[in-house]
């Protein structure tokens, strides 16, 4: 017997109909069938002839565009449901490929609500052939795809905002890296004073365009008999250093105005800079000055200058020699109250170059291990290769030997270099 | 690139700091960090003890400048022992050899 609630068998004896299957007995129970599914499916059906006539249409698709199926069926085209854009992709695209291929899928088009809103919709063809191969009607679904195109625009929406905030991020690199740039011109002088009977080059190189470097240089004249110089290097990097370096400029370049001996130049920006940095903090930096007193009757320059731990200047001697002018024992500029620095004094003859550099050109990696480093020996040897060439020629050498460190320049360099102009032309070596 | 290993240790002239590996830019704010929080009393020396100090750059110059800094500010000495040739060779160029006593081990650096 068959009482509620129990699942009738498909040989139970007192069942209506004895041929009924499991699945038909599912769907007896859940009030669903053909008719009912192809009705209210969650998707849009129709059927049109080959001409795109309207055969058959299911409630779903009619609800959505507010219409009554003895409105469309015979009366209508597919084309027609669509909005005119749609229209056109249908007659251009979709109808086209469908002859040929018999078939198409997913295609995203709009069809019109009557009152007219759009839905936008994604849309699947089959072609059905007749018993003798002849393309007999077509079956469309249509998909409800207004929460895929929400979800696409959203999509849309974040990458377009994500695309603005990346060139906002990029503006304001580029903005930050000019404003480094114009710092870091700042540090360094716009030209060089002309030096009666003297030649002056200099080259700066930043190893990272990002921050902000400590090296710096300047030449400038003190009276009109009289000039001075000074390379330097600040420790550390970044706007910290260049504030240390912008104080340290000044400051050297008051002191010696107000007394040009280099030693007494050293020892005042010692003192300022030991008492503006100090404790856990200490900022300080490796400097030479140095005096320029050219001789317009010998042709000859004397240079007085003191190291406060700075590495030896260069002179190339006219006659194809290298020298370093040792100064020993110069403290670091800005460590201790009182600091010792270290004077020397050299007479550059016609012929004869300074060169003064920081130690980004002799610490530079010369191998993948960074203790393999360029090195004192190899500088003098490569500057004696260079002695006797103008100022300009020693500083294009130099740039060149930069350049082929690569990425084994880890630090800042800057290079000074002044000459005192051969007197007798001389023609020069090709390069 | 060896990683920055620090080793404090008590000697009777006080705290001895065993500094191996890499002194550099990136691992230099470890030792500042260190050196700043040891107590120091008048008159105890701080001894920096770098036999296996593979690499120092001018960040690790500053440390030993600050280093030195606090031992002042304590009324303490401080002094390096067994510096290799490499940072020996900056030391001489930055006059710090004439600032720090140097000593060639530890043990030299401990005696009273």
């Amino acid at each position: 017997m068959c009482r509620a609630g129990q699942e009738p068998g498909p040989h139970d004896a007192d069942h209506d109909k004895n041929d009924k299957t499991p699945h038909a007995a599912f769907a007896a129970l859940l009030e669903d069938s053909v008719e009912e599914l192809y009705e209210n499916a969650p998707c849009g059906y129709l059927s049109t002839l080959m001409d795109g006539t309207i055969a058959k249409i299911n409630t779903t698709l009619l609800d959505w565009l507010g219409l009554e199926g003895e409105a469309v069926v015979g009366r209508m085209r597919f084309a027609d449901l669509l909005t005119v854009g749609g229209k056109l992709y249908h007659e251009t695209h979709f109808a086209p490929l469908l002859r040929m291929q018999g078939e198409i899928s997913g295609v995203a088009l709009e069809i019109k609500e009557v009152d007219g809103g759009r839905i936008p919709v994604l849309v699947s063809s089959v072609v059905k052939h007749g018993s003798s191969g002849e393309p007999q009607l077509i079956r469309t679904t249509v998909f409800d795809a207004r929460e895929r195109r929400a979800y696409e625009q959203e999509l849309l929406r974040a990458r377009k905002a994500a695309e603005q905030a990346r060139k906002e991020a990029e503006a304001d690199r580029t903005r930050l890296q000019d404003a480094l740039a114009v710092l870091q011109q700042s540090l360094l002088p716009s030209v060089l004073a002309p030096v009666p009977g003297m030649e002056a080059a200099a080259h700066y190189r930043t190893a990272s365009p990002d921050r902000l470097g400590g090296d710096f240089y300047d030449l400038f004249p003190i009276n009109a008999d009289r000039f001075a110089f000074f390379l330097g290097d600040v420790c550390g990097k970044g706007p910290q250093a260049a504030a240390v370096t912008s104080l340290t400029r000044y400051t050297l370049r008051a002191a010696a105005v107000h007394d040009p001996d280099p030693v007494s130049a050293l020892t005042t920006l010692n003192q300022v800079l030991h008492e503006r940095y100090t404790g856990d903090d200490p900022r300080y930096c490796t400097t030479i000055f140095g005096t320029l007193d050219p001789d317009p009757t010998t042709g000859q320059v004397t240079v007085r200058l003191a190291s406060g731990g700075h590495p030896p200047a260069l002179v190339l001697r006219g006659n194809g020699k290298a020298e370093f002018l040792p100064t020993p024992g110069g403290l670091l500029v800005g460590v201790l109250p009182a600091a010792a620095f270290s004077a020397t004094t050299t007479v550059l003859d016609p012929g004869d170059t300074l060169v003064l550099y920081t130690d980004g050109l002799t610490e530079a990696r010369t191998s993948g291990d960074r203790t393999a480093l360029y090195g004192e020996e190899a500088l003098l040897e490569f500057a004696a290769g260079h002695a006797g060439r103008p100022a300009r020629h020693v500083i294009q050498a130099f740039t060149g030997l930069l350049d082929g460190f690569g990425d084994g320049l880890d630090d800042d360099t800057a290079l000074l270099a002044l000459g005192v102009p051969a007197r007798t032309p001389r023609t020069e070596a090709p390069a | 690139m060896n990683p920055l290993k620090t080793t404090t240790r008590h000697a009777p002239t006080g705290p001895v700091l065993e500094i191996s590996g890499d002194l550099d830019y990136t691992t230099v704010g470890e030792l500042r960090a260190l050196v700043t929080a040891l107590t120091l009393q008048p008159g105890q020396r701080l001894v920096l003890d770098l036999t296996g100090l593979e690499f120092c750059d001018s960040s690790g110059i500053t440390a030993m400048i600050i280093a030195h800094n606090h031992a002042q500010a304590a009324h303490a000495d401080i002094a390096l022992a067994a510096v290799p040739d490499h940072t020996l060779r900056v030391l001489r160029l930055v006059g710090l050899d004439r600032i720090f006593p140097l000593h060639p081990d530890s043990d030299a650096a401990t005696q009273p």
